[in-house]
């Protein structure tokens, strides 16, 4: 960050610095097309990503990207360079809960209130699959409104091999609200791991102090293990009642996000949020994650000024399925702008037809735009786009190829300019674009003649 | 209103009208969708119009083989989808487009037109047999043509489980037909289906005859 003065990928203008979380340093920074505050947290790379947990990790944070919850801190945009990955969040203004309960237990409606929101977050995340496997208050942010916001769903494995090392780090976060089965290390259920975490959380809320904690650390782990605490005198019976049955330290009988919510404490006051949807993932309308995709390439194909839709890791397309409808409507005789023959505006749109498989395509394509080294790979469900590095006088030249299934051997291809000088694009397309792709071809649907 | 004039005509051609009149046509006068076009735009396409009403048979009316001839460069090119807009585009189901038929109908195609006109448009197209429904042989029978048009060869199986597979999404209610209601929801699902039935040269016809834009002494009516 520092050797990178303010500008952040030509895109964030980095600010102050927040705070050095877990082996991350967190800092301000603003959109510079939008204007909108994130915070920027920023790992280092490779040091961190585990072997074996880099496509957990991408997937989870895939699909972090594409959650929306009132209680979860929004994961905007993953950027990487060689050596680091960053994460533009949303900006939480209101500070951690950590503060509130250093100064003193939290009244028993008050705790319930965040108890509710943070089981209503987690069950969220793990009913789409992704575990937080590092909750504790330093993670659980309160906005202005004074509403709870969990951070870092879907990050642990950035930083679970530093805690494999051995006992050293602790210094940086304490354990206490580690389930027995993690401590153990023979394998655990993520989701399992974060109820008891967040039955400690509730323990802490309540009482203002640790329910497991001692200063020798073997000592505390063999509380943890057999879950030896004591009830503080002023916990309900209700209450008591519910974390007896969260932080059992048998994993399969401990209770779960269901009966949590059905516990007659929990659900004083509670009001059921409606269920949040993901947004459906078909290539036409999903949103864009392919920033992570392009983050969690190999370091050796990143470069420090890397756009998040470069990725040229062979990773399977998504394409949209033509269905009889598509297919009819690119009949010659549906397309009525032969009308008007002195059209000069007609977008520069070639098709065919092939059986060659999307990955022949994709390799061609990538082939061409490396002549000269003069254009740019992006890839983003069925569309492979070349883009000028340098701009013209009529802006960069910019191609896209977008590849439709109609059958598992038979596609439909169009390439388009969609930007820069015509002149250059018919050059461009006599000389390279056409005759590679004549090779793919089985069929020219259509395709301009230069005018 | 100034009288478009043309000094190379003593007489109208046949199905000429007013270009002000047919600008400012409502729906409900002739159940046709709105027209989207101005006073010059009417102009422009007048012009084109004429050029491919005598492109073949000089009578100031679109034939079959004019349209064809339009839109492929070859007037015995035989083609189901262009005859099925030609069939549309025929409103008075005579045989010939007259230059009002022309207008209107080109006017579902304007960038500005209600997409639920276009969507509409559309499902007449594919109901082959007018029946006011999408059945499934008529959606067979076009997917048959656009191979047959495209020289592509795919086995009976692939083009019944391209059509099964369209049919199990679009048909919601089971019933074995595409009704308008669930036409509409599919389109809705499937935007890109209706992309044909935009044309952004519409917005640009006047900037392609410029002699009939300055020549023209009638105020353009606002939209």
């Amino acid at each position: 960050m520092d050797n990178k003065a303010t500008i952040l990928m030509q895109k964030y203008e980095v600010g102050h610095f927040l705070g050095q979380g877990n082996f991350a340093k967190v800092y301000h920074a603003r959109n510079l097309k939008t204007g909108q505050s994130v915070a920027i947290k920023v790992f280092n790379k490779e040091s961190v990503i585990k072997v074996g947990m880099k496509e957990q990790l991408k997937r989870e944070i895939s699909l972090m990207r594409l959650v929306r919850h009132p209680n979860i801190v929004q994961l905007h945009e993953v950027m990487a360079s060689k050596t680091k990955i960053y994460f533009a969040m949303e900006m939480v203004k209101g500070g951690e809960l950590f503060y509130k309960v250093s100064r003193g237990r939290l009244r028993e409606d008050v705790a319930r209130k965040y108890f509710q929101q943070l089981i209503d977050a987690v069950g969220h995340c793990h009913s789409r699959g992704v575990c937080h496997r590092d909750l504790k208050p330093e993670n659980l942010l309160v906005d202005e409104n004074g509403d709870l916001k969990v951070t870092d769903f879907g990050l642990s494995a950035l930083v679970e091999s530093r805690e494999n090392d051995g006992l050293l780090h602790t210094i940086c976060g304490t354990p206490a609200y580690v389930a027995p089965e993690v401590i153990k290390k023979k394998g655990y259920d993520g989701a399992k791991a974060d109820i008891w975490s967040c039955g400690v959380i509730l323990f802490v809320l309540l009482a203002g102090f640790l329910p497991f904690n001692d200063k020798n650390l073997m000592q505390m782990y063999k509380k943890i293990i057999k879950a030896d605490f004591k009830f503080p005198h002023w916990f309900s019976s209700d209450v008591k009642m519910l974390l007896y049955r969260i932080l059992d330290p048998n994993p399969k009988t401990r209770i779960g996000i269901a009966k949590i919510v059905q516990s007659r404490w929990f659900r004083k006051g509670y009001v059921q949020l409606e269920a949040f949807q993901l947004p459906p993932l078909s290539p036409r309308n999903a949103k864009d994650i392919s920033d992570v995709q392009a983050a969690f390439a190999s370091s050796s194909d990143s470069d420090s000024d890397g756009s998040p839709m470069s990725n040229k890791e062979d990773s399977p397309m998504k394409l949209y399925r033509f269905n009889a409808f598509d297919l009819i409507s690119i009949s010659s005789g549906f397309d009525l702008s032969g009308l008007f023959e002195d059209n000069q505006n007609g977008r520069q749109l070639a098709r065919f037809t092939t059986r060659k498989p999307p990955s022949t395509i994709v390799s061609m394509l990538e082939e061409i735009a490396q002549i000269d080294g003069r254009f740019k790979i992006l890839k983003k469900n069925g569309v492979v786009r070349l883009e000028e590095y340098k701009a013209g006088i009529n802006g960069q030249l910019t191609i896209d190829a977008e590849i439709f299934e109609v059958t598992s051997s038979f596609h439909v291809v169009e390439v388009t300019k969609i930007a820069g000088n015509t002149l250059e694009y018919w050059k461009f397309w006599d000389q390279y674009l056409k005759p590679s792709l004549n090779e793919m071809v089985w069929v020219w649907q259509r395709y301009e003649q230069q005018q | 209103m100034g009288c478009y004039c043309s000094t190379s005509k003593k007489t109208e051609a046949q199905g000429y009208e007013e270009p002000t009149v047919l600008a400012s046509v409502t729906p409900c006068e002739y159940h046709d969708p709105s027209l989207n076009v101005t006073v010059s735009e009417v102009e422009a396409l007048h012009e084109l119009y004429k050029k491919l009403s005598n492109s073949i048979i000089e009578d100031g009316l679109i034939h079959r083989e004019e349209f064809q001839l339009a839109l492929f460069r070859n007037k015995n090119k035989k083609n189901l989808f262009a005859d099925r807009i030609f069939d549309l585009f025929d409103l008075k189901r005579n045989g010939v487009i007259e230059f009002g038929e022309f207008v209107r109908s080109l006017g579902v195609f304007h960038p500005n037109a209600a997409l639920e006109d276009k969507i509409t448009f559309a499902f007449r197209l594919y109901d082959l047999r007018q029946t006011g429904f999408i059945e499934r042989e008529e959606l067979k029978e076009m997917v048959l043509a656009l191979l047959h048009e495209s020289d592509l060869e795919l086995s009976d199986d692939m083009i019944e489980t391209i059509v099964d597979k369209t049919f199990s999404d679009a048909d919601i209610n089971g019933d074995g037909r595409i009704d308008q209601d669930e036409w509409k929801a599919f389109v809705s699902k499937h935007p890109s289906l209706i992309k044909n039935m935009t044309l952004p040269y519409l917005k640009d016809i006047t900037l392609a005859f410029p002699s009939f834009v300055t020549g023209t002494d009638i105020e353009e009516s606002e939209m």
